[in-house]
């Protein structure tokens, strides 16, 4: 069984140069009003830089980057395909690097099951940590209209007709409200909720308690109920999908999980690790991801930038 | 030491129960035959059960279940069910991710057959696993299962292997389609087609297997197949397009039981020549919450449901007996004001706090007549001198309570242009008739008796007292036929309880600020939850604020014009469509109630009528009950409901409300022309439209 925790994870400088040598054939990022995402799109060095404007951010037209691809599809599928055939096509051997800071969740989930697809077997993936949330707990990051519920892409599984002893495992960020609706969509599953600790910054971790209550109700347990209370650092994919291996482990030592939710609602390092934990463990089994669809994100709910991570993420083959 | 006992109230929705305590909870409705006259299980009549969110349709249709009857019959379930003379197999739409049956580039068509061959290849695999479950290792199976396994299959168009001989391996087998049409799914968003082989005839399975082993085993025999299909809200139009359609063609042994939220029927048409379902001809319907709101014993139900859930968080063996005497035993658990004579008790706080100082109420007074003086407005009064003889007569120094009755009905009187010394007077001479139980006062009397909950409402207000929300009859009047929200309300209170030290049922009443803090976070939480998907949530939820406030702003007024304001009527056939399409996303959401229909005053036309949850009453300081209902204009409806006119709503709101505030009372300012020659004001000749 694969020990995801020996995969790379390092820090790159904030300021000063970054190592020499350190490049990659093909860059993709996601373009937001983020100081954070801008600085790392410059610092890094590629044989070709793509930024990726997703219509939820809502850029009007002339306020993206020249050169950006800007899709209108809303399915992840259809965008992720269309940029990758408008601008990638055959990735041979090329290296490649993706900064997951500005990526909206379910593009990010659905790109990594593409990569496996197109036979990528190794990707870095950088995060930028934020110095803060902008309002702190009380920052809103989407429209917190949720169109739907539904499974991401690529991450739909199988399903067993017994739902007797099914689970949802909730990645549980800031937005109590998008865990209220996926808490609500599978009201009938026994509920896990993990939390970034470490988090971020330090008061971080309160403030995602404290928004995480208000969705208590839903989700049906009380926030920190040790039974399905689990933690994660949330800027660490590959404890993440550890963690998640073990609390998969032990809820399905008494009686077997029948069907497995997962939905990664926290950091982007976190959505990366559900992601990996998906595809390397569960893709053909009755588990899926789901996410709720928003309507919109918010350009910029950040400040400051803090610290970046590199993580080099093998991806398994499909 | 704080009580450590888990609160009994902690788990508040069905689905977080197991199928041992939806037993072990369940509650019967204590009038006629309960809740199985209502939703006739043994009918061949298919039935669609509507509830709002709480409502207890989960509950209720688990309890059917096959698992819940082999708990109800315990060793003996073969006997039971045939007793039963029905098997209940429970279906959760949600757990068929119906969201993945679309787009991928695929066309619509192309989805509902995919969708409609998934639905039969879960449903029989739920009946067969049911029906193993229930007859496995019975000699009567035994003799049987070879030639029932062999008639099944025939219907079932693919390469099966080596023939299937028991029905486990037939079930075997619908697993591994139905597996293989999963990965088809989920693999065509990423090679954009779907390869699906349908090897299976809609309704074949479904029908097919009920009707052979009713046949073929005894158990079976005269035993109707219930499919009790939960959460219908999560399938599109199409999907279920399709449902209706094995609705309309059902076959004999088999009948269906559909639960929904009110919101979440989205089409009575079939793929039977796109033909309708009919309410009584294919379909009866059971409106659940509106069942239980009206029924005269939901009280007793509701007390019922606390004492099951003191009996079994105290481990006390729970007949029907004890928790009857439990239930009967609850109001005295919730400390109420004492009832004394015009709210003393309750007021004189009031007293104490304001003793030597001009009372709130009456300094808002002073001001109104003021402004009325200097605008000429203030028929019979002269100057600082008058005033002081009115506040002197509309005083009542030991019942604040029958000064906020005298200060009404003198803005009554100023408003239909008494002299208001006269009026003053009269008023003082009227309460105290009343005050001492003597000579005629009936005008007061009535008064005091449809505004009273009002007045005391204004007197915490006008003293910065939160309202209070208090005493067990009031929870079950604010649940409003909904269980779940009586039960997170005492949840809330009972954690509140806690917290503060009390133990709650074991001891002392729990105390008013307990029950009052729980009720505040039961109710913040009701509006917090009630967010619909999409966008037109938004907006159900900004008119509801709009309602709340307009309603607020009533209460509160000077004069308001209706008691206990937290209703209002309307005739919907002029109001916009958007306006009409917002109410009743918030009526199907359960944030308005529909209570029957009012007859206009002026025109006598029956309008709709709508009361606002009162589980909402605490986020406005509004009445729990319902007495005035207030008669919306067209264009108030639509300032309030359609997002288009929102803009008009504050003017709107303003207008009506400046009707119920003194000097003008939404009449225009006196100019010159309309003073009369002793000085008095002559203006008051508009309509009174209240």
């Amino acid at each position: 069984m694969i020990d995801y925790t020996i995969m790379y994870k390092g820090e790159l400088p904030v300021e000063s140069e970054w190592p020499q040598g350190l490049r990659w054939d093909v860059f993709i990022s996601a373009y937001t009003a983020a100081d954070r995402v801008r600085h790392v799109y410059d610092k890094v060095v590629a044989g070709s830089k793509h930024w990726l404007v997703f219509p939820e951010y809502g850029f009007p037209p002339g306020k993206s980057p020249a050169g950006a691809f800007v899709g209108s599809a809303r399915e992840e599928a259809e965008y992720v395909k269309a940029f990758w055939e408008n601008s990638i096509g055959d990735v041979g051997t090329r290296t490649i690097s993706i900064d997951i800071t500005g990526f909206i969740r379910p593009y990010l989930i659905f790109l990594l099951r593409w990569l496996a697809e197109r036979g990528v077997r190794r990707f870095d993936a950088l995060y930028t940590e934020p110095d803060r949330y902008a309002n702190r707990e009380q920052t809103v990051f989407s429209d917190e209209v949720v169109t739907e519920v539904r499974q991401v892409a690529g991450f739909e599984g199988t399903h067993n007709p017994d739902t007797s002893n099914d689970y949802l495992i909730i990645g549980a960020g800031y937005d109590d409200r998008l865990i209220a609706q996926v808490a609500e969509d599978k009201k009938f599953c026994k509920k896990i909720q993990i939390f970034g600790l470490p988090s971020l910054r330090a008061d971080m971790y309160q403030q995602n308690v404290l928004r995480a209550h208000r969705a208590e109700e839903s989700v049906g347990r009380e926030t920190g109920d040790p039974s399905s209370s689990y933690f994660a650092p949330a800027n660490d994919p590959f404890v993440t999908a550890s963690t998640l291996r073990e609390i998969v482990s032990r809820v399905s030592s008494g009686k077997p999980i029948t069907n497995l939710y997962l939905s990664p609602l926290a950091t982007k390092p976190q959505v990366l690790g559900f992601a990996i934990y998906y595809l390397t463990e569960r893709r053909n089994s009755a588990t899926s991801l789901i996410f709720p669809f928003c309507e919109a994100y918010n350009q910029e709910t950040t400040k400051g930038v803090s610290r970046i991570w590199r993580y080099t993420v093998e991806v398994p083959s499909i | 030491m704080k009580d450590m006992m888990p609160n009994p109230f902690n788990i508040t929705k069905a689905v977080d129960f197991s199928d041992q305590e939806i037993n072990d909870y369940w509650v019967d409705i204590p009038s006629g035959h309960g809740f199985a006259a209502m939703t006739k299980p043994t009918s061949p009549m298919p039935m669609l059960i509507l509830g709002g969110k709480g409502s207890g349709k989960t509950h209720l249709m688990r309890y059917f279940s096959y698992p819940l009857q082999r708990i109800r019959h315990g060793q003996d379930a073969i006997r039971g069910i045939q007793n039963d003379r029905y098997i209940g197999i429970y279906l959760r739409c949600s757990g068929l991710n119906a969201g993945r049956f679309k787009n991928k580039g695929q066309s619509e068509e192309m989805w509902a057959d995919v969708f409609a061959y998934y639905m039969e290849l879960w449903l029989s695999q739920l009946v067969l696993n049911t029906v193993l479950s229930a007859v496995g290792g019975t000699s009567d199976l035994a003799k049987n299962e070879p030639a029932i396994t062999a008639e099944l299959s025939k219907l079932i168009d693919a390469d099966k292997g080596t023939a299937p001989t028991k029905l486990s391996d037939l079930n075997g087998l619908l697993r591994e389609l139905q597996q293989k049409l999963d990965g088809a799914i989920n693999n065509s968003s990423i090679i954009g087609s779907l390869s699906a082989r349908i090897a299976v005839t809609r309704g074949d399975l479904i029908f097919g297997i009920p009707k052979l082993l009713g046949t073929k085993l005894s158990p079976f025999r005269d035993c109707l197949f219930l499919y009790l299909i939960d959460e219908f809200e999560n399938l599109s139009e199409s999907q279920q397009k399709y449902v209706n359609t094995l609705v309309r063609e059902r076959r004999s042994p088999c009948s269906f039981k559909i639960g929904a939220r009110m919101y979440g029927v989205r089409t009575f048409s079939t793929y039977s020549a796109d033909e309708e379902n009919k309410e009584g001809s294919e379909f009866e319907v059971l409106r659940l919450d509106t069942l239980l709101r009206e029924n005269k014993e939901y009280g007793r139900f509701a007390r019922r449901l606390i004492g099951k859930r003191l009996a079994e968080s105290d481990r006390i063996q729970a007949t029907t007996v004890a928790i009857d005497s439990l239930a009967e035993a609850l109001d005295k658990c919730f400390e109420e004001p004492e009832k004394s004579k015009f709210s003393k008790s309750e007021t004189d706080f009031l007293i104490e706090k304001y003793n030597g100082r001009e009372r709130p109420y009456f300094k808002d007074l002073r001001k109104d007549l003021e402004r009325g003086i200097k605008a000429k407005s203030a028929p019979g009064l002269h100057g600082p001198g008058d005033i002081e003889k009115i506040l002197k007569l509309l005083s009542c120094l030991e019942f604040p309570l029958l000064e906020k009755a005298n200060i009404l009905l003198f803005y009554q009187d100023w408003r239909s242009k008494r002299n208001l010394l006269e009026a003053a007077r009269a008023i003082a001479g009227e309460r105290k008739h009343y005050q001492d139980g003597t000579g005629e006062s009936r005008r007061y009397k009535e008064g005091l008796l449809h505004f009273r909950a009002d007045l005391l409402a204004q007197l915490y207000r006008d003293t910065h007292h939160r309202q209070r929300f208090v005493g067990l009859s009031t929870f079950i009047e604010m649940s409003s036929g909904l269980p779940k929200n009586l039960l997170v309300l005492l949840k809330h209170i009972y954690a509140w309880a806690t917290f503060h030290g009390e133990k709650p049922f074991g001891g002392s009443p729990i105390s008013i600020r307990s029950q009052q803090a729980g009720v505040l976070e039961a109710s913040e939480w009701f509006h917090h939850d009630a967010q619909l998907i999409g966008r037109d949530g938004r907006f159900v939820m900004d008119s509801i604020e709009r309602l709340g406030t307009l309603y607020r702003g009533i209460r509160f007024s000077r004069k308001p014009s209706e008691c206990s304001c937290s209703t209002f009527s309307a005739d919907l056939s002029r109001c916009s469509t958007d306006a009409v399409r917002i109410l009743k996303l918030a009526e199907n959401w359960s944030l308005i109630i529909e209570v029957g229909g009012q007859r206009d005053r002026n025109t006598e036309r029956i309008d709709a009528k709508f009361q606002i949850n009162p589980m909402l009453a605490p986020q406005w300081d509004l009445s729990i009950y319902r007495r005035g209902a207030v008669a919306l204009t067209p264009e108030e409806v639509n300032a309030v409901f359609d997002p288009e006119h929102s803009t008009e709503f504050k003017s709107l709101a303003d207008k009506r409300i400046e009707r119920m505030m003194p000097p003008f009372f939404g009449r225009r300012a006196p100019t010159q022309s309309d003073i009369g020659r002793d000085g008095i004001l002559n203006l008051f000749t508009e309509e009174d439209h209240d």
